[in-house]
C-alpha cells in the first residue's frame, strides 16, 4: 500500500474512531465529514493527476465522477443531517456504553482487525488492500450507531459506514455512479425528514422516548 | 429474444409515477388530480398487469425475453414472480379506492412513491446486475420507508425509523459484496458470474463471507430471523393498503437473494452456504410461529406469520435441487398473495373498528358476512388446508425435503418432515383462533354502528379467496409459469 493512501485511510479511520466518543450531535457530524473527506482524498488526488497528465475525455468524467462521489459524501450528507440538526436539536449525550469499558470494547475491535489482517496479509488480493481498514471503519460505525440514543447520531454512523466502502465503490461502473449517491442522499433525506417529524411529535430526540410516548 | 418488454414493465408505471409528481407544482393541475388520484393508481398497477400478461406466452413457449443493455431478463424463472407482483399491486390498488383516507404524504406523492415500489420490485425480478440489483434494493428501502411514515398511526415514525436504519445498514452488506464481486472480476452479469467466479472461486472463505454479506443484506430487507427486529412493528403502523403492497417485498426480494447466492453454492464445493440459509430459515420458522402465537394485535400476529412463511420460503430454497425452485417459488408467490388476501380483511376490520386488539373484538360475522368467509378461506390457504392452494404449496415443499433428504437416512428424513408438519400445525392453530376470536362468538360491541365494507374494500380478498381455491384445485395453472433454469 502507498504511503499517502495508507496515511488517508488512518485519518479517516481516525476520524471514525473520535466520532465513536464524541458528544454533541455537531462533533459528529463534523467527524463524519472530515471521514469522507479524508477518505476519498487520494482517489480524487490520483484521477486530477490522470486528468492533468493525460487530458482526455475519460479522464475528466472520471474525475468529474470521483469529485461528485467526494462532494455528495463530504459535504452533501453531512449538510442534508446538519439542516435536520438545525431544525430539531443539537443534543449532548454519552454513548450508551461508558467510555471506560467502551474503549475496552473499541481497543479490542482495532486489535482483532489488527490480528486478522497480520493473518490474512498474504490472501487478500490486491485490489482489496483496503479491506482491513474499510472493516475496521465499518464496525466502528456500527459501533457508534447501536450505542446512541441520539436518532442523528445514528444517522451519521449510518453514513459513516457507508464512507467506509468509498475506496471499493471509487471502482464502481461510472454508469452507476449517479444512481448510488441520488440514492444515498435520498435515504438521508428520508431519515432526516422522519427524525423531524418525530422530533415534532413527541418533542424529544431519544428514540426510546417515542417509544414510551405511545 | 431481444425484446423490449421487460424494460417497459419498468418503464409503464415509472411514466405515471412522474406523470403524478408533475401535477404536484401546480395548484390547478392538482385540484383536477385529486378527482383522479385513485383511478391513476390503477392506472399505473393495471398498466403493469397487461404488459406481463402480455409476456407470459413467450416464457410459455420457452423464450426468454431479454433487454441486453440493462441486463433485464423475463423467463419462466422468474415469471410467476412478477405475475404475482403485478397481481398485487392491481388488487390493492383497488382496495386502496376506499380504504386510503389520507396521510402525511399528498395523494399525488403518495401514487408516485407506491408506483415507484412497484418498480423496484419488478426490477428485482427481472434486472441480472449486480448494481441494478443494489440500486433497487436501495431504493426499495427509501421508497418503503416514506411509504410507511405516511400514515398518521402514532407508531408509524418510530416504526420507519427503526426500518431505515436496520435495512439501510444492510443493504451496506449487499453494497460491499457486489463491489467485492466487480472488482476482483470486472463483471457484474450474474449470468456471466454463474459460469464461474474467477480469482473469488480459489478462495473458499471470501466466497462464504461474500454469500454471507448477500443473506444478511436481504434478509433484513425480507425480514428474516435474526434481523426481523422492524417487521412487528411495521405492520401495525402502515396503513392496511401500504400493508397489502408490502406483500409483494418477499415475492422480489427472496427471489432475489436466490440469484445473488446460487452462483456462490456452485461455486463453493461444500453445503456451507446451504447450511446458512437453513440456519436462517429453520430460526425464522420457528421464531415466528412461537411469537405469532402469543399475539393479541392481529396485525402484529401476521408480521410474526410472515416471518414464520420466509423462513419456509427460504428453506425450500436452500436445497439448491430444481423441485426446491419450484416449491420454493410457489409457496413465495402463494404466500404472498394469500398474506395480502387476510391483511386487507384484517385491514377492513381495523378500518371499521378502530382497533387491531382480538381481545376487543367478537361477533363480527354477523356485520361483515363477506370479510369473514374470505379470511376464513385466505386463513386456511396460509395454514395448508386441502383443497386450498396453501396446501398444494405445503406439499411441494415437503415433497422437495423428502426428495432431498431421503438418500441420507430416513430416519432424519422422517423427523425433518414431522417437525415441519408440528409447526404448520402450531400456525394453524393460532390463525383459525383468530378467526375464532375476531369473527365468531358474541359481539363485544353491539351498539356500535358500523357501515357496510365498500365493494373495493372486499372484492380483492374475494378474487385473492377464488385464486386460493382455484390454484388448490388445480396446482397447474401456477406451475406451469415455473420453470428451472
Amino acid at each position: 500500500m502507498e504511503t499517502i493512501v495508507f496515511i488517508a485511510l488512518l485519518t479517516s479511520t481516525v476520524a471514525t474512531l473520535l466520532g465513536v466518543f464524541s458528544k454533541s450531535t455537531k462533533q459528529t457530524i463534523a467527524l463524519m465529514a472530515l471521514q469522507a473527506a479524508a477518505i476519498g482524498f487520494v482517489e480524487l488526488m490520483y484521477v486530477l493527476v490522470n486528468l492533468v497528465l493525460g487530458l482526455h475525455m475519460e479522464a475528466l468524467v472520471k474525475f468529474i465522477a470521483s469529485f461528485v462521489e467526494w462532494f455528495s459524501a463530504a459535504a452533501i450528507s453531512p449538510l442534508i443531517i446538519y439542516w435536520g440538526m438545525v431544525r430539531t436539536a443539537d443534543t449532548v449525550d454519552k454513548p450508551l456504553i461508558d467510555v471506560r469499558r467502551g474503549s475496552l470494547i473499541v481497543a479490542a475491535i482495532v486489535l482483532i482487525h489488527l490480528g486478522l489482517w497480520v493473518y490474512y496479509y498474504q490472501v487478500i488480493p490486491k485490489q482489496l488492500e483496503a479491506l482491513p481498514f474499510i472493516s475496521l471503519m465499518f464496525t466502528l460505525s456500527v459501533y457508534l450507531m447501536v450505542t446512541r440514543r441520539d436518532p442523528l447520531k445514528v444517522l451519521v454512523g449510518l453514513n459513516m459506514a457507508e464512507n467506509a466502502l468509498f475506496p471499493l465503490l471509487a471502482r464502481s461502473p461510472m454508469v452507476v455512479v449517479p444512481f448510488l449517491l441520488v440514492l444515498m442522499i435520498f435515504v438521508n433525506i428520508v431519515g432526516v425528514f422522519i427524525v423531524m417529524e418525530s422530533h415534532r411529535d413527541y418533542g424529544s430526540m431519544e428514540i426510546s422516548d417515542w417509544r414510551l410516548s405511545r | 429474444m431481444y425484446s423490449l418488454l421487460p424494460l417497459l414493465c419498468l418503464v409503464a408505471p415509472t411514466f405515471v409515477a412522474v406523470l403524478c409528481l408533475f401535477t404536484l407544482p401546480f395548484d390547478f393541475l392538482e385540484s383536477f388530480y385529486s378527482r383522479i388520484e385513485k383511478e391513476s393508481l390503477i392506472l399505473g398497477t393495471g398498466l403493469t398487469l397487461v404488459i406481463v400478461m402480455a409476456m407470459v406466452p413467450d416464457a410459455l413457449a420457452g423464450m426468454v425475453l431479454e433487454t441486453p443493455l440493462l441486463a433485464l431478463r423475463f423467463d419462466l424463472t422468474n415469471a410467476a414472480g412478477l405475475l404475482g407482483v403485478a397481481v398485487i399491486f392491481f388488487l390493492t390498488s383497488i382496495y386502496n379506492i376506499k380504504s386510503e383516507t389520507g396521510g402525511r404524504l399528498k395523494p399525488s406523492m403518495y401514487n408516485f412513491f407506491v408506483l415507484l415500489f412497484q418498480v423496484c420490485m419488478l426490477g428485482l425480478l427481472l434486472s441480472f446486475d449486480l448494481f441494478y440489483i443494489f440500486v433497487f434494493v436501495e431504493l426499495t428501502i427509501g421508497v418503503s420507508i416514506v411509504l410507511v411514515a405516511h400514515s398518521r398511526n402514532r407508531l408509524a415514525s418510530e416504526s420507519s425509523y427503526k426500518y431505515l436504519i436496520i435495512t439501510a445498514i444492510s443493504a451496506l452488506f449487499v453494497l460491499f459484496a457486489v463491489l467485492v464481486v466487480y472488482v476482483l472480476t470486472g463483471n457484474s452479469n450474474l449470468l456471466a458470474l454463474e459460469g464461474g467466479l474467477g480469482v473469488i472461486q480459489e478462495n473458499p472463505q471470501l466466497v462464504a463471507l461474500l454469500a454471507a454479506c448477500f443473506i444478511i443484506g436481504l434478509g433484513a430487507d425480507i425480514g428474516l430471523v435474526p434481523f426481523h427486529g422492524w417487521v412487528p412493528d411495521v405492520f401495525p403502523a402502515s396503513t392496511p393498503a401500504v400493508n397489502g403492497f408490502f406483500c409483494a417485498e418477499p415475492i422480489a426480494f427472496i427471489l432475489a437473494l436466490y440469484k445473488l447466492v446460487k452462483p456462490f453454492h456452485h461455486a463453493l464445493d461444500s453445503n456451507l452456504i446451504m447450511v446458512m440459509y437453513l440456519g436462517v430459515g429453520a430460526a425464522s420458522i420457528l421464531f415466528g410461529a412461537l411469537m405469532a402465537f402469543s399475539q393479541r394485535d392481529f396485525m402484529r400476529m401476521m408480521a410474526y406469520t410472515s416471518i414464520e412463511g420466509f423462513g419456509h420460503m427460504l428453506l425450500a430454497l436452500s436445497l439448491f435441487t430444481p423441485l426446491g425452485f419450484v416449491a420454493g417459488t410457489v409457496y413465495i408467490v402463494n404466500g404472498a398473495l394469500m398474506k395480502m388476501g387476510v391483511l386487507l380483511c384484517l385491514g377492513s376490520v381495523s378500518i371499521m373498528y378502530g382497533t387491531n386488539d382480538m381481545d376487543a373484538l367478537g361477533g363480527l360475522v354477523r356485520r361483515m358476512r363477506k370479510v369473514a368467509l374470505i379470511y376464513v378461506v385466505c386463513v386456511l390457504s396460509v395454514a395448508g388446508v386441502p383443497p386450498l392452494s396453501g396446501f398444494y404449496s405445503k406439499w411441494l415443499l415437503l415433497s422437495a425435503v423428502n426428495e432431498y433428504l431421503l438418500p441420507h437416512g430416513t430416519m432424519v428424513t422422517v423427523l425433518v418432515l414431522g417437525a415441519f408438519v408440528s409447526v404448520s400445525m402450531v400456525s394453524a392453530v393460532y390463525l383459525i383462533r383468530s378467526f375464532q376470536w375476531i369473527f365468531l362468538g358474541r359481539d363485544r360491541d353491539e351498539q356500535k354502528i358500523v357501515s357496510r365494507v365498500p365493494w373495493a374494500m372486499w372484492l380483492p380478498p374475494a378474487l385473492v379467496a377464488l385464486l386460493a381455491v382455484l390454484i388448490g384445485l388445480q396446482p397447474w395453472l401456477l406451475l406451469n409459469l415455473i420453470g428451472v433454469s
